[in-house]
C-alpha cells in the first residue's frame, strides 16, 4: 500500500514539474489576468492562457496525455494548427464579419496596406542576421504582419517546432496594440497631421461589395496562389455576407464558427508551449524581432501615408496609416483614440479601417509569397 | 553565420525586395480593379441609353452620307438614274459593269461611260466584293429626282 502511494505521488504533478513549467503556468495566468482584467483580446488571452495551463501540467510520458504525444486529445486538438485547418476557418469567420465599404470607397488607402508589411520583410532580415535559419526568419518576420491566423499559417509549413512561441508573440502582440502603436504615431506625425480631417467617403452599393468578393479572392489567388486557402475563405466569408440570401450561413461562420475554432485553436496554440520546449533562447529572439516587425510595420504605414500626402491634393491623416498592421480592428480603434486625443470631433476609425482590412490580405500575400520562396 | 554576411548568404536581400514589391504589386492590381467596379456598373445600368445614343449616332452618320452623296450627281446624270435602274431591274442583280455599258450603249444613253462612272462615284452603283455590283436602292431613296 505504501508502495502503491509513494508510485501515485511520483506520478502527480508536484513530483514531475520543472521549473520551466511554473515559469510558463504563471505566464499562463498573466495572459488570462490580461484578458479578463485589462480586456486585452480577452477572446484570445483567455484560451491561450488556460492552453498554457493545461500544456504544462506535468505528466508521465507515453500515457496518451502530452500535447505531443500521438492520439491524445490535446493532440488532436493540434492536428488543426499543425495542418492548417483553424487559420483558414478564421478567415471565413472574419470574411463575414468584415464590411469592406471603407476600403471600396477610397481603394488609393490600400496602398498604406502594402506599405505596412514592409515590417514582415524588414523583421526577416533582422532574424536573418541575428542566425535564424531563412524557414524560421520568415515565420518570424510575419508576426509583423500583426495577423495571429497568418503567423500559424506560414509557420505551419515552414517552421511548425515554433508554432508555440512565434503563436504567443504574435497575439500577444496583437493584444498589445493600444501599448505598442501610440507612441510611433505621436512620434512620426505632428500636432497639425494629426488633426487633418479626411473626406467622407463616397456611398458604396450593395452591388459593388457583392462584385468585390469574387474580383478580389481572382485577383489575389492568381497572384498569389499559396495565399488560396486564407484569402478563399475569407472572400468566401464576405461572399455569403453581402449575398444576404445566405445569412444562415453568414451567421453561422462570423459566431458559431469562428467560436469553435478561436477556442481550439487558442488552447491547442497555448498547450503547445512545453516549458522545455518554449524556454529557449530562440523563443526570447522571437519575442523581440516581433516586437520590433510590429514597430517597423506600424512606423512603414504611418510614413507611406506621409509620402502619399506629398502628391495628394486632398491629405489624408497619417495616423491611419499605422491600422496598415492588419490586427483588426484593433489598430483601426487606436488610430481612432489617438486622433480623438488631439481633436475630439475628429472620426478616423471608418477611414482607417480600409487599410486596416488591406492590411488583413496584404499579410496574406506575403505568406504566401514567403511560403513560395522557402516552402520547396 | 550572424549579420549582413547571413542576410547576403541566404539571398535575404532579393528576397526582401521582390516579396515588398509583389506585396504592392497586387494590391496596387486589385485597388486599381475596384476603382473601376463602379464605373464599369455604371455603365452597365445606363447600358441602353448609350445603345440608344450609338444607335443615333450610327443612324444620322448614315444620313449626312446619303445627303453627301446627292450634290456630287450631275444634273445632267440625274435624268438618266431612272433609266439605268430600269436596266439593272432588267439585267438582274448583282450585275457585271462591261454588261450594265453594253446594254446603255444598245439602248442609246447618252454618254453611258461617263454617267456610270458618275453613278459609281455616287454610290448608286456599289461593288458586292464578289466581282459583281448592286444597286444601292438606301441612296436612291435618299436622291431628290
Amino acid at each position: 500500500m505504501v508502495d502503491l502511494l509513494i508510485e501515485f505521488l511520483s506520478n502527480t504533478g508536484f513530483a514531475l514539474a520543472g521549473y520551466q513549467n511554473i515559469i510558463m503556468i504563471l505566464v499562463g495566468i498573466v495572459l488570462i489576468y490580461l484578458g479578463i482584467a485589462k480586456k486585452y483580446e480577452p477572446f484570445l488571452l483567455i484560451p491561450i492562457g488556460f492552453g498554457i495551463l493545461m500544456g504544462n501540467i506535468p505528466v508521465i510520458r507515453d500515457f496518451g496525455l502530452g500535447i505531443y504525444e500521438k492520439g491524445s486529445f490535446l493532440n488532436y486538438m493540434y492536428y488543426g494548427v499543425m495542418h492548417d485547418i483553424y487559420p483558414p476557418l478564421i478567415f471565413l469567420g472574419v470574411g463575414a464579419l468584415t464590411d469592406f465599404s471603407a476600403m471600396l470607397a477610397r481603394p488609393s488607402l490600400m496602398l498604406l496596406g502594402a506599405a505596412a508589411q514592409i515590417g514582415i520583410f524588414a523583421t526577416f532580415l533582422g532574424a536573418l542576421a541575428l542566425g535564424f535559419a531563412p524557414n524560421e526568419a520568415a515565420s518570424i518576420g510575419i508576426i509583423g504582419g500583426a495577423d495571429g491566423p497568418t503567423a500559424i499559417f506560414l509557420t505551419a509549413v515552414l517552421a511548425p517546432r515554433l508554432i508555440g512561441p512565434i503563436a504567443i508573440a504574435a497575439y500577444s502582440y496583437m493584444a498589445l496594440v493600444p501599448v505598442i502603436q501610440p507612441p510611433i504615431m505621436r512620434l512620426l506625425t505632428s500636432r497639425k497631421e494629426r488633426l487633418i480631417r479626411m473626406e467622407e467617403p463616397r456611398e458604396v452599393s450593395k452591388r459593388e461589395k457583392l462584385i468585390f468578393p469574387i474580383v478580389g479572392f481572382l485577383l489575389c489567388c492568381f497572384i498569389a496562389p499559396g495565399a488560396l486557402p486564407l484569402l478563399g475563405m475569407l472572400f468566401f466569408g464576405n461572399l455569403l455576407k453581402e449575398s444576404i440570401v445566405a445569412e444562415r450561413l453568414a451567421r453561422a461562420a462570423r459566431s458559431s464558427i469562428i467560436d469553435t475554432v478561436t477556442i481550439l485553436l487558442g488552447l491547442a496554440v497555448g498547450a503547445s508551449t512545453q516549458g522545455d520546449i518554449f524556454l529557449t533562447g530562440k523563443s526570447m529572439g522571437i519575442f523581440i524581432l516581433g516586437a520590433s516587425a510590429f514597430a517597423v510595420a506600424t512606423a512603414s504605414g504611418v510614413i507611406f501615408a506621409k509620402f502619399m500626402n506629398l502628391f495628394l491634393r486632398q491629405k489624408i491623416n497619417p495616423l491611419i496609416g499605422a491600422a496598415g498592421v492588419s490586427a483588426v480592428p484593433n489598430s483601426a480603434r487606436v488610430v481612432q483614440i489617438v486622433g480623438q486625443k488631439e481633436d475630439p470631433t475628429n472620426f478616423l476609425l471608418m477611414h482607417a479601417m480600409a487599410p486596416n482590412i488591406s492590411g488583413v490580405i496584404g499579410s496574406a500575400i506575403a505568406a504566401a509569397i514567403l511560403w513560395s520562396f522557402l516552402g520547396g | 553565420m550572424y549579420g549582413l554576411d547571413a542576410i547576403s548568404a541566404h539571398n535575404g536581400w532579393q528576397l526582401a525586395a521582390l516579396g515588398t514589391s509583389i506585396v504592392f504589386t497586387g494590391l496596387i492590381i486589385l485597388s486599381l480593379a475596384i476603382s473601376q467596379i463602379h464605373k464599369v456598373l455604371e455603365f452597365w445600368d445606363k447600358r441602353h441609353t448609350y445603345y440608344q445614343r450609338i444607335k443615333k449616332l450610327v443612324q444620322r452618320k448614315h444620313r449626312s452620307e446619303a445627303i453627301v452623296s446627292d450634290p456630287v450627281l450631275p444634273k445632267n446624270v440625274k435624268g438618266s438614274v431612272r433609266q439605268f435602274k430600269l436596266l439593272v431591274e432588267q439585267i438582274g442583280e448583282p450585275f457585271p459593269l462591261p454588261k450594265l455599258l453594253d446594254f446603255s450603249e444598245k439602248c442609246g444613253f447618252p454618254h453611258s461611260h461617263s454617267s456610270v462612272n458618275d453613278l459609281l462615284q455616287a454610290k448608286l452603283i456599289v461593288p458586292d466584293g464578289k466581282g459583281y455590283f448592286l444597286w444601292n436602292h438606301e441612296v436612291e431613296k435618299n436622291i431628290k429626282i
